[in-house]
């Protein structure tokens, strides 16, 4: 796409109207282009104007339901949380790419996104959950066995204290025709499906909640369609995680 | 920065500027600021909502999700990025228009209704003043658009269509439609008045 044709989608994003891979790459070119940027921040201000004039009465029992539901939330901590250095700078790298896989992921444009839990579906939302996990105090980062050659490279961000982790990679291969990368958790070589991962142009994000007494991750690649129980010895990737 | 002076000296004269505010609050876990932001916020996010996802308990849980997310978020929140009004809406519509875009519910989604409503922004008459006043500004600015810019633009907000299905909607070439949107949302800034 020639930047031209990229910046005259500002009217279009600031709207909403940009999706899928379009609005990853016009997103990338906001980060650099500062006059885009201003004109998107004007643009949107101007959208909301819309919105204002849509206004209308709501139901009134909705105001209760809201008022009752956010005292079980809990609130996010801004983003200036004084957390160690090392450990902030990488949940902040992490989610800057997580985000861009994100906001894939949520395009629907093939991701699988296996949700055991959680119901966020946008890609800020998931953003902030991966800085969730990597802000708990046991959270760890590990890089999978038998990636990082031509397959790609696959991460796992894994807090116990959340029951939970991520899987992200920007450079996951394609499964061979035919076949599917299956994701697996193993509890004393158990293993429990936790569906198929497709990357989409190499993107996967990934969560898994409910990791009980789970001790290893992997992918193995299964014919199309997913396999009752791994057929590939050693998996494709594997990573052993921490102790619960 | 002439840009952040200006920006700063439209929040203060911003009457949704209140809601910069509240949310500050709303960061810190003030319940009761909460309900304040609500109050003030819950008519535009309802009727945005509503107008992009047309069934109405689905519109509900959306609204629900978005003003609870609000509440979770708040702290995310930065006076130098925008008004307090603008990220709400601007989540809002997000909400809207994941939820229509994922479900089966696009595919079911009455095409000719949507042109007709998208022509014809506002029929009904609001209750309250503000509402209306704004409806007003608003409806004088969309006149100064071109047919064909208004029309563009209104399928894609209130109708949360993207850029591609507005070309369709309209048999128009998508570098077109693009030209339109951005153009029609400069005039209607302008108009608005908004820096």
């Amino acid at each position: 796409m020639t930047s031209p044709d990229i910046h005259a989608l500002t009217g279009a994003y600031a709207l909403d109207a940009v999706a899928g891979m379009e609005r990853a790459d016009f997103e990338r070119h906001l980060a650099e282009c500062e006059s885009c940027a201003q004109e998107v921040h004007e643009l949107r201000e101007t959208a909301a104007r819309l919105a204002l004039a849509a206004a209308e009465a709501p139901p009134p029992h909705l105001k209760n339901q809201v008022l009752d539901q956010i005292r079980t939330v809990r609130q996010l901590p801004p983003e200036t949380t004084v957390v160690p250095l090392r450990r902030r700078s990488l949940a902040q790298r992490l989610t800057t790419v997580a985000a861009a896989v994100f906001f894939v992921a949520a395009a629907g444009l093939g991701v699988v996104v296996v949700r055991q839990n959680g119901q966020l579906d946008d890609a800020q939302a998931r953003a902030a959950q991966l800085e969730q996990i990597l802000s708990a105090p046991d959270a760890e980062l590990l890089t999978l066995e038998g990636s990082g050659g031509e397959g790609g490279s696959m991460k796992v961000a894994v807090s116990r204290s959340q029951d939970r982790m991520l899987l992200v990679s920007g450079d996951l291969a394609n499964a061979p025709a035919g076949k599917d990368y299956q994701l697996w958790t193993l509890a004393n070589g158990k293993p429990s499906s936790r569906g198929l991962v497709q990357p989409a142009d190499g993107d996967v994000a990934v969560e898994v909640g409910d990791l009980g007494d789970a001790d290893t991750v992997a992918i193995t690649v299964e014919p199309d369609g997913g396999s009752p129980a791994p057929t590939q010895d050693p998996p494709a990737m594997f990573k052993k995680l921490p102790a619960a | 920065m002439g840009d952040r002076a200006r920006r700063l000296r439209s929040a203060r004269t911003d009457p949704a500027n209140d809601a910069g505010e509240l949310m500050q609050r709303v960061a810190r876990g003030d319940e009761a600021a909460f309900a304040q932001l609500y109050d003030l916020l819950i008519g535009p996010v309802f009727g945005l909502v509503r107008r992009i996802v047309r069934d109405p308990a689905q519109s509900e849980e959306v609204v629900q999700e978005v003003m609870v997310e609000l509440w979770r978020s708040a702290a995310k929140y930065s006076p130098e990025r925008g008004s307090a009004t603008t990220w709400a809406m601007t989540l809002a519509h997000r909400r809207a228009v994941d939820r229509v875009r994922s479900a089966q519910a696009a595919a079911d989604r009455d095409d000719v209704v949507g042109r007709r409503d998208a022509n014809r922004p506002f029929d009904e008459v609001a209750e309250q003043v503000t509402t209306r006043l704004e409806q007003e500004q608003v409806r004088r600015c969309l006149n100064s658009l071109t047919d064909l810019q208004r029309e563009s633009v209104l399928l894609a907000y209130y109708g949360g269509r993207t850029y591609r299905e507005v070309g369709e909607l309209l048999n128009t070439p998508l570098g077109t439609i693009k030209t339109r949107l951005r153009d029609g949302l400069i005039r209607l800034r302008d108009c608005l008045g908004v820096a």
